[in-house]
């Protein structure tokens, strides 16, 4: 019913000009009616019940304010580019924030009167409550309409004062929402460490931030703001400074990156330790694909099939189980440091054979037949077969970990240090292969297969050392993940590994080796 | 004895005869152009001689050596290199880049840049677009981009595929005389061209093929005059 009005109502002003406070009205009536919408299908309920500030502000609290605020900022920016602070925005702002509000007053009021709830079943009594503020009707409607009047002159004050302190001060608001909405995982990570521990009693408890957490929060967010802009403010002045400069520039930002990088998980503790870990065996894969796929241009879905190899190859060598190879042959059991450049080995032998029989095949049929590749793999691990050897679907356990002269690498913090170690060589191995004559190879065949043969490439060599060296990144990531890991089954190794790496290669962007 | 001698060859796709016995001979230094319709069999003999397909009887020699049963890769290392149809530059890779592709199996790195030189002296619109990707060129600029290409690998013979395919009028213009600005400076050429009229109007030595055959043979000039050619070809 209320909405039919509004349409009415915007009919009504779209056929004469709208004066100002017509505009103002519709403004008002459309953030209200979002307010309205929200509350009907019940986020603004549900939303309610999720603390940002223990105590001061829900989440759905600060939609309403949001609302409110951005009543008032749409009203400045209706009046165009040129709005200039005047007495009359003031007032119209006051006008469309009190009907936004009013148009959660009559909400209210309807909702006193009638079972509405019979019809829309999130109009509970706690949306009660928290639109009317524990107040009572008559004091919640007064509230409503009152507050958001305030507001929404507040908003349109903000939209009309200096940018930069309102770019700021927004920064700092959304800081605060931000560590307030995700407090459960920022908290877990923050459970690791006396330090950190401290800091995180200080602002949070359980439920979300406390007043004074937010507060630093919002302080510091606005403080580093504040500096960025600053910062950022002084390098756009020295544009026209030597290239070298700029450069100098530049490796002092990738150096505070990699500190970061490298100082991160130690402070994050193991849990994201754990994360960054598999982000790290990812990017390893990805580099090899994007060996394949992106500069050779070989649609690869069996990648897969060479982690595992890697993986099992480390497995089986080092592993205290009655499957290794040191229990039933000569070989002795190797430590990790033996074992991983043989898993990589491996592995590049299993990719020129891989490669042989699907040479010839080109484009989505390649994609297709290396798919089937991939699961055959998986499939002969995983049988009845191979299992003696294997041992099939029961996985190989009690892989030992990496030892660094007397350290247990057994931390996933300290593998992740491992990852990065690996990833730097192969992220360098890649950047140089990229820029190669065979880098330059791999892009032509890409581009063209017979004119780059026509021109004297080799096309089964580049194809072969495609695959070959692919695949030697994947062995150096299933070999790092056996041993996080300790223990390997056919099931970790599906299709689906080689399709995430293949979309984690298409979104950070085919053959740019820094994505 | 001439630079690139093909002897009788017969080239079979599947079952289907494509060449019935072609012989043609290119001396150094010349232009000989192969002509004919669609379909002739123009396309399927430059495909042969770089190693894409092998004749079933018949022989390819280049300077008395036979091709006969080498990779393709390999008869691009011996100095038979294509223009091929349509341009096919590397889309995706920068002027500079496609020159250098063409350069690819040479290992000589000095001369190398020189001959890079020369192909910016020769081609002046590329010397602009060098770091330019080469598939947002012109087609007449693709074109440049796969002469160039191709003459980076220092040919003996230059195999070059409908040159004037797509192009507007000027843009063909401007082909038929850069290929006899090469020739002169002393690279062999093997033009295979549907435009009759432009093609025998440069060669030395021309081939009418159809369906398979060649039909004619002769001097370009000659054949340009040939009634049964003028009839066939230029209307």
């Amino acid at each position: 019913m209320m909405a039919g009005a509004a349409a009415r109502r915007v009919a009504g002003s779209r056929r004469a000009p709208p004066s100002p406070l017509q505009r103002a009205a519709v403004t008002g009536l459309v953030f209200g009616i979002l307010g309205l919408y929200l509350a009907i299908v019940g986020i603004l309920a549900m939303i309610h019940g999720r603390a940002i500030i223990v105590g001061v502000l829900t989440l759905g609290q600060a939609t309403l304010v949001a609302i409110g605020l951005g009543t008032g900022a749409m009203i400045v920016r209706g009046d165009g580019e040129h709005g200039a602070w005047s007495w009359s925005t003031l007032l119209r702002s006051l006008f469309a924030g009190a009907i936004a509000g009013g148009v959660l007053a009559l909400l209210v009021v309807a909702m006193d009167a009638l079972d509405l709830r019979a019809i829309f079943i999130a109009l509970s009594p706690a949306l009660f409550e928290m639109l009317t503020f524990d107040l009572g009707l008559a004091g919640g409607v007064l509230v409503l309409i009152g507050g958001s009047a305030a507001l929404a002159a507040l908003g349109a004050l903000l939209t009309l004062g200096p940018r930069a302190f309102r770019r700021h001060v927004l920064i700092g608001c959304i800081a605060v929402i931000f560590f307030g909405v995700f407090q459960e995982l920022i908290q877990i990570m923050m459970q690791y460490g006396d330090i950190i521990g401290a800091v995180r009693e200080t602002i949070y408890t359980w439920e979300g931030l406390t007043p004074e957490g937010a507060i630093l929060i919002f302080v510091i967010a606005t403080a580093i703001s504040l500096l960025a802009a600053r910062l950022r403010g002084g390098e756009r002045s020295d544009a026209e400074t030597p290239p070298a400069q700029r450069r100098n520039a530049r490796i002092a930002k990738a150096a505070v990156a990699v500190l970061l990088l490298v100082l991160f998980p130690l402070l994050a503790g193991s849990y994201i330790g754990q994360v960054m870990m598999l982000v790290g065996l990812y990017i390893l894969m990805g580099m090899g694909l994007n060996l394949e796929v992106g500069l050779a241009g070989l649609l690869d879905l069996g990648f897969v099939a060479f982690f595992a190899v890697g993986a099992y190859t480390t497995a089986l060598l080092t592993a205290d189980s009655p499957h290794a190879l040191a229990a039933f042959t000569a070989i002795p059991s190797l430590s990790y440091w033996e074992a991983m450049p043989i898993a990589v080995l491996v592995s590049v032998i299993v990719g020129v054979l891989f490669g042989i029989p699907v040479l010839g095949v080109r484009g989505d049929y390649l994609a297709v037949a290396t798919m089937g590749l991939g699961e055959i793999v998986r499939v002969i691990v995983q049988s009845d077969a191979a299992a003696p050897l294997l041992a099939g679907a029961q996985g190989i356990l009690q892989i030992p970990k990496p030892w660094l002269g007397n350290i247990e690498l057994s931390d996933p913090v300290d593998l992740f240090y491992l990852t990065l170690a690996c990833a730097a060589v192969a992220a360098y191995c890649a950047w140089r292969l990229e820029n190669s004559r065979l880098g330059r190879a791999w892009m032509a065949v890409r581009d063209d297969e017979d004119v780059a043969q026509a021109l004297g490439i080799n096309l089964v060599k580049v194809k072969l050392l495609a695959y070959g060296l692919g695949a030697a990144f994947a062995g150096l990531a299933g070999s790092i993940f056996a041993v996080m890991l300790t223990s390997i089954y056919p099931s970790s190794f599906q299709l689906l590994v080689s399709i995430n790496v293949l979309a984690l290669i298409i979104v950070g962007g085919m053959a740019a080796c820094p994505a | 004895m001439a630079l690139l001698e093909i002897d009788d060859i017969h080239v079979f796709y599947d079952k289907i005869e494509a060449l019935k016995g072609v012989s043609i001979a290119v001396d150094e230094k010349q232009i000989v152009t192969l002509v004919g319709a669609n379909g002739a069999g123009k396309t399927t003999t430059l495909r042969a001689i770089s190693g894409i397909l092998h004749p079933r009887a018949g022989e390819i020699r280049l300077g008395g050596e036979s091709l006969a049963d080498l990779p393709p890769h390999e008869i691009a290392g011996m100095g038979v290199v294509q223009v091929p149809e349509g341009r096919r530059i590397f889309a995706r890779l920068t002027v500079d880049e496609n020159l250098q592709m063409g350069a690819f199996s040479r290992n000589d790195r000095r001369a190398i840049a020189e001959d890079k030189e020369r192909m910016l002296a020769l081609f002046p619109r590329l010397k602009e677009r060098l770091k330019q990707v080469a598939g947002t060129l012109s087609g007449g600029e693709q074109q440049m981009v796969a002469t160039a290409r191709a003459l980076m690998a220092r040919p003996r013979i230059l195999l070059m595929d409908e040159p004037s395919m797509g192009l507007s009028p000027v843009m063909v213009e401007h082909v038929f005389e850069t290929i006899r600005a090469i020739n002169q400076q002393g690279v062999t050429i093997l033009l295979v061209e549907q435009n009759a009229l432009m093609a025998l109007g440069i060669a030395d030595f021309g081939y009418v093929m159809e369906s398979g055959r060649i039909v004619l043979t002769g001097r370009g000039q000659d054949l340009l005059e040939d009634e049964n050619v003028q009839r066939a070809y230029l209307g």
